[in-house]
């Protein structure tokens, strides 16, 4: 889909929404606003991770768009009390070989053997953007929004950085910077941990009826952007195509972020695990591709009916009980008479 | 009747009333435990893990605990309120002047004065009912929208997110509060007489005459027209 008709149809979707929604609901399933929602593309067959460049040009375009978004955090840092710790990736604000408070989105390059043939796969990674967003359910504050395109979006200025948003996320995406945000003018000493950053699907640009920046920077068209039951569509079309692939349309109960790969997901997976324990590296920010990721909310159905049975139960034993009780009484009343 | 044979004690707590309480007070205090786990606590400030509690630093775990708690919390309240509406007891329902007839027992207790008569529950019950009511009513109102929307394919807005979010929060704070509140009571030593009633369902008859002579004396009328009805 080229850049006049993704703005024309997202325009359209949106005006039809407005019209058809006079007030702003409450409460609705995802289901309800689809025509808003805006989901990507990232054919792996594509990118080649910009080989030519120092660094991929979707990384460059994100860092130069968030440039002024990025922590400054008050020094010296203190650590998380009682812990002996702080996460402060301020003296690395040009890593671009992993996702950081600095680094929104970066191209893990692995080597895999697939079909007896072994070649290079680029994966940009950055936030999934899911459907049921578990960092956004979960955030004990309630500062994790979501946009009426379906980005997912962290409010930087309320956020307390306790990071349980990263894990909740069944991709540790979220980053911590400590040192900064609204922490530091309530009790720096004792609660909060900074704010956590992460890519927001350039939810202004979206607004704005534009692309996101990974996009229009990619020379060869790997990353796509689009109505999202269009770009889940294509998505599979395009492994039919090439006898290949989907990751994140049924992860953590499905995203709006589809990768296309003609390597299975298994193998990418298997070859950044080993990269990663190769090199000793345990920090996070390099997420892993497992397939079939389970969303962690999914398996709340059995105890949500029985918060459902409780006051129909209760109600029951209290009439019972009552019941019996006040006929005990009286019963009693009338043997002394 | 509300006495028993011995005449040295007084019913105090029925069967129903106590197994409310203590089904309420295992209720809160698992949810406070378990709900304090899914704010970022445990991981950040045990130093060394008691034995038995790693669950408690898996939001996974501390959230389905939370949901199993607050349906039993759920159900024991809807049975508390249906049962007493049923039954129209209201005698812990705060009344007019209760915050005027607190301070003044208080100041009794502290001075070791003599404290004004009070009926079944002293005033500061029942205002200790209304705090943990009105908190169990929040934490119940903000928790059942919570739970919905953390069913796969319902989002709620952004704007009603925050609110039943820091509801939820602020009902937490009101009920670490009461739960305090309802602890330290028992710092005074006239309240320690009231412990029994909510173990065995019985306290001193001394000790209801002397304090909640009003109470007695309702006990009383009603033991005697039982008695000329016979």
């Amino acid at each position: 889909m080229d850049r006049r008709s993704f703005i024309k149809r997202a325009s359209a979707a949106t005006a039809a929404a407005a019209v058809m929604t006079t007030k702003q609901k409450w409460v609705s399933a995802t289901g309800v606003e689809d025509s808003k929602q805006i989901g990507s593309i990232i054919d792996l067959t594509k990118c080649d991770g910009c080989e030519l460049e120092d660094t991929p040009l979707c990384v460059t375009a994100c860092k130069t768009k968030n440039a002024d978004r990025f922590p400054q955090p008050e020094k010296p840092i203190k650590d998380y009390w009682p812990q002996k710790h702080h996460e402060d990736w301020s003296g690395e604000q040009d890593q671009t070989g992993r996702l950081t408070p600095y680094n929104w989105t970066f191209v893990d390059k692995v080597e895999v053997e697939h079909n007896g043939v072994t070649k290079k796969v680029s994966v940009p990674r950055r936030c999934m953007h899911c459907d049921d967003a578990t960092c956004q359910k979960l955030c004990p504050f309630g500062v994790i929004h979501k946009s009426e395109h379906g980005a997912v979006t962290i409010d930087e200025d309320f956020c307390m950085g306790g990071a349980k948003c990263r894990s909740a996320c069944p991709w540790d995406i979220p980053q911590r910077q400590a040192g900064v945000g609204i922490y530091m003018n309530l009790m720096p000493d004792l609660a909060g941990g900074g704010v956590m950053f992460k890519c927001d699907m350039c939810v202004d640009l979206l607004e704005k009826g534009q692309k996101p920046a990974c996009e229009t920077s990619c020379p060869k068209d790997a990353i796509t952007f689009g109505p999202l039951n269009q770009i889940k569509q294509e998505a599979s079309t395009r492994a039919e195509e090439i006898g290949g692939y989907v990751y994140g349309d049924d992860e953590n109960g499905g995203t709006h972020t589809l990768y296309v790969s003609d390597v299975p997901f298994e193998i990418i997976d298997e070859a950044i695990a080993k990269d990663k324990q190769a090199n000793n590296d345990q920090r996070p920010g390099r997420p892993h591709m497992k397939p079939d990721v389970e969303n962690l909310l999914d398996t709340a159905h059995g105890f949500t009916l029985a918060m459902m049975i409780a006051p129909v139960a209760g109600a029951a034993a209290a009439g019972i009980t009552a019941y019996k009780t006040l006929k005990g009484e009286k019963e009693e009343e009338s043997s002394n008479e | 009747m509300n006495k028993n044979n011995s005449a040295e004690k007084i019913v105090r707590q029925s069967k129903s009333n106590r197994f409310v309480h203590w089904v309420s007070a295992i209720s809160i205090i698992m949810l406070i435990i378990t709900g304090l786990g899914q704010l970022p606590l445990y991981g950040r400030y045990l130093l060394w893990q008691p034995f038995g509690t790693n669950w408690l630093t898996s939001y996974e775990m501390t959230l389905w605990v939370h949901y199993i708690f607050a349906s039993i919390l759920i159900f024991i309240i809807i049975y508390h309120a249906f049962f007493h509406v049923i039954r129209k007891e209201y005698a812990i329902i705060p009344k007019k002047g209760d915050m005027k007839a607190s301070l003044i027992l208080m100041k009794a207790m502290i001075l070791k004065k003599q404290e004004p008569p009070s009926e079944k529950y002293l005033p500061e019950q029942r205002l200790a009912y209304l705090l943990f009511a009105v908190a169990i009513l929040l934490l119940i109102g903000t928790g059942i929208v919570k739970v919905y929307q953390n069913l796969m394919g319902v989002n709620i807005s952004n704007t009603m997110m925050v609110i039943v979010t820091m509801g939820h929060n602020i009902g937490t704070v009101l009920i670490i509060f009461a739960f305090i509140g309802h602890m330290a009571a028992f710092l005074f030593k006239e309240n320690r007489n009231m412990l029994p009633g909510m173990f065995t369902g019985k306290v001193d008859k001394s000790y209801v005459k002397h304090r909640h002579s009003l109470w007695y004396r309702d006990l009383q009328t009603k033991e005697k027209g039982k008695a000329n009805k016979l």
